[in-house]
């Protein structure tokens, strides 16, 4: 079965550009609009991989992150953040919470997005 | 008793009477102490006292029926003498030079009287002399002393007038003090900024500012010590920094509370090179935090909000390239090939724009890292490799003689400020042409530097080069993108590492653009 990829994007246009491009290289996809409704599908789907947006409605990034960290079933799940924002200080914050990489949307495009998910977790089964 | 008889007893007792009488005038003679003598009309000595053989170191029988002038040192002082006797039979303390024996002059005062008898016929002279040396010399001291007192007299008016000359200035150097003394006294008050001042270890000096800042009286502060200090609620906080930092302080915070932050810096006051005190200066920053941080959350907001359509637009546009949605056509391609760059060229300033805003106070450096600015150079200059090689441009990192001493610095800043001029160099050069990343360096600072061989800087532009939204005319004509940022952020990077940032150009043959940076001085490990 293919890995279970959870993206957490407030952002509808985002969210399913990337959706599409995860699933057409062969994941299974679950999104989630907010950091609230991404935690519990967290919780239900246990994903393979959580790509996390930061600024979002209801509760943030980094608010999921440190929730998650206090569940020993979420904590091992890895996260890629996906954001606009990129300063140091919140790149230190993210590290501290056991985050695996960080991609300033802008910079990347949905190819590299995938490159760094099939870093983490593999080509698709 | 018969007339004889009277007369011989009157006779003898006469006799008695005037040999008593001589008795005493001989015990007289003995013992009075003015020394007189008696002589003939013709001043020859016929009797002497005790007292004037003494004055004059003569012996009776020696002196007896000599004439006077032996005992007168000048012959004009017995000529005046007798001119004036003559006429007045007496004359009193009359001045003149005796002389003793052995010719030893004597000043003394002479008084004489003229002797008749019963017919008027003149039959001797009383002469009595007074030694005045004593009091001729008690006189000439006297009169050294008087105009020594004089002399004194004078000095000491001149004392006087120099020492109210120095009072009176004195006086006017305590005016222009005490006016001074307002003066400062004012400026302390009306201070924006707490200022405390310590001698000996107390505190001497509280302004109204640092007494609002703590909510403390001046009788709560004044006098104490920061020991003493620290068991007052409302100060200790502040006490119990200043006691932990014994050497100066600069520009350190005191958060007083969450929202009321002190910038604290004290500065010895020094007398002859020696400690005498403190003075304390409170800069109140809470404001500057409270900005600094939204500022923070400005940013973040920003980032996100302008990029988030940009990243929209972006992987959509290039999902359509990749073909992810379908298959298109070349001349759809092309077109999407250009609006996906346009896209890109937004990116490219909103990131600009972000970067200032972070920059922009330069103040903050977001960990500095000790490393050797050539590695720095290194990994900025290969991440430009693909861009020149496209536009057939050599890019060469000439590497320094020498192992470069490190640098302390934020990392991702001056990569970001290396970026942006190296960026300018192929930017601005033609193809073909050179550009050389170099990293060079002395005992005291690291220099980078790029030399390109383009369009060089106009001399009428060169002082504005690092201003910002500034681009020069000629580069402007060559690439209408740019954002005016790049070397204004430079500079304010190169800035806030205390470097210096600058660049040599000759107009149509290129320029070098340099900025050095302090050798890190704390010897961290590389």
């Amino acid at each position: 079965m293919a890995q279970k990829i959870l993206i957490i994007e407030d952002e509808k246009v985002l969210m399913e550009l990337i959706c599409k491009k995860l699933e057409k290289e062969g994941y299974a996809v679950e999104t989630a609009g907010d950091g609230e409704s991404g935690l519990r599908k967290m919780r239900e789907t246990k994903p393979d991989l959580v790509l996390l947006d930061i600024v979002m409605p209801k509760m943030n990034g980094f608010e999921v992150l440190e929730t998650a960290n206090q569940d020993q079933t979420l904590k091992t799940i890895p996260v890629i953040i996906l954001s606009n924002s990129g300063q140091l200080v919140e790149l230190d914050q993210a590290r501290a919470l056991g985050v695996r990489d960080w991609l300033i949307k802008t910079e990347f495009d949905p190819q590299e997005v995938v490159e760094k998910v099939v870093k983490q977790i593999g080509a698709p089964k | 008793m018969p007339k004889e008889k009277f007369f011989e007893k009157r006779e003898k007792e006469l006799t008695e009477d005037i040999s008593t009488l001589e008795g005493y005038i001989n015990d007289l003679w003995e013992i009075i102490p003015v020394a007189i003598c008696i002589t003939t009309p013709i001043f020859t000595l016929l009797e002497t006292s005790r007292s004037f053989n003494n004055l004059f170191g003569y012996e009776k029988d020696e002196i007896t029926g000599s004439p006077i002038e032996t005992i007168f040192s000048k012959e004009e002082d017995l000529k005046n003498l007798s001119e004036k006797l003559f006429p007045r039979k007496k004359i009193l303390n009359f001045e003149i030079s005796g002389k003793a024996k052995g010719g030893k002059e004597i000043p003394m005062l002479v008084s004489a009287i003229a002797r008749e008898d019963q017919e008027g016929e003149l039959v001797s002279y009383i002469f009595s002399f007074v030694d005045v040396t004593l009091i001729r010399r008690v006189e000439g001291t006297l009169e050294e002393k008087v105009a020594e007192l004089q002399r004194y007299t004078v000095q000491l008016e001149g004392s006087r007038r120099a020492l109210l000359n120095i009072l009176e200035d004195v006086e006017s150097e305590r005016v222009a003090a005490e006016k001074e003394r307002d003066k400062t006294a004012a400026i302390i008050k009306n201070f924006a900024d707490g200022l405390l001042l310590m001698e000996n270890n107390k505190i001497s000096l509280i302004n109204p500012a640092a007494q609002a800042f703590f909510n403390v009286s001046e009788a709560e502060v004044v006098g104490r010590t920061i020991a003493e200090l620290e068991g007052t609620a409302k100060i200790q906080s502040f006490a119990k920094f200043l006691n932990k930092t014994g050497a100066d302080i600069f520009r350190e915070e005191l958060p007083l509370n969450e929202n009321f932050i002190l910038e604290v810096s004290t500065v010895a006051t020094l007398k002859d090179a020696k400690e005498t005190g403190k003075i304390i200066i409170l800069h109140d920053v809470s404001r500057e935090k409270m900005v600094e941080k939204m500022k923070t959350e400005f940013v973040s907001l920003a980032a996100h909000q302008l990029r988030t359509p940009l990243s929209a637009i972006k992987w959509a546009l290039k999902m359509l390239l990749d073909g992810d949605m379908g298959s298109i056509k070349q001349d759809q391609k092309n077109f999407l090939e250009k609006t996906y760059q346009s896209n890109e060229r937004m990116i490219a300033l909103v990131n600009d724009l972000l970067d200032i805003t972070r920059i922009e106070e330069g103040k903050y450096l977001y960990k500095p890292t000790v490393t050797q600015l050539e590695l720095v150079a290194k990994f900025v200059a290969d991440s430009y490799k693909d861009e020149a090689k496209a536009k057939n441009i050599k890019l060469t990192l000439r590497k320094s003689d020498s192992l470069l001493r490190p640098v302390k610095i934020d990392v991702e800043k001056i990569r970001l400020a290396m970026q942006n001029i190296i960026d300018n160099a192929i930017r601005y050069s033609a193809e073909g042409s050179e550009v050389i990343v170099a990293c060079s360096g002395n005992e005291k600072e690291a220099i980078f530097s790029v030399q390109d061989s383009g369009i060089g800087i106009p001399k009428d532009q060169r002082t504005r080069m690092f201003s910002k939204f500034f681009r020069g005319s000629n580069a402007v004509r060559i690439d209408t993108e740019g954002s005016g940022l790049g070397l204004y952020i430079a500079k304010n990077i190169v800035e806030a590492h205390n470097g210096r940032i600058w660049f040599e150009s000759e107009p149509g043959k290129g320029a070098t653009f340099y900025f050095s940076l302090p050798i890190d001085s704390s010897n961290g490990k590389i």
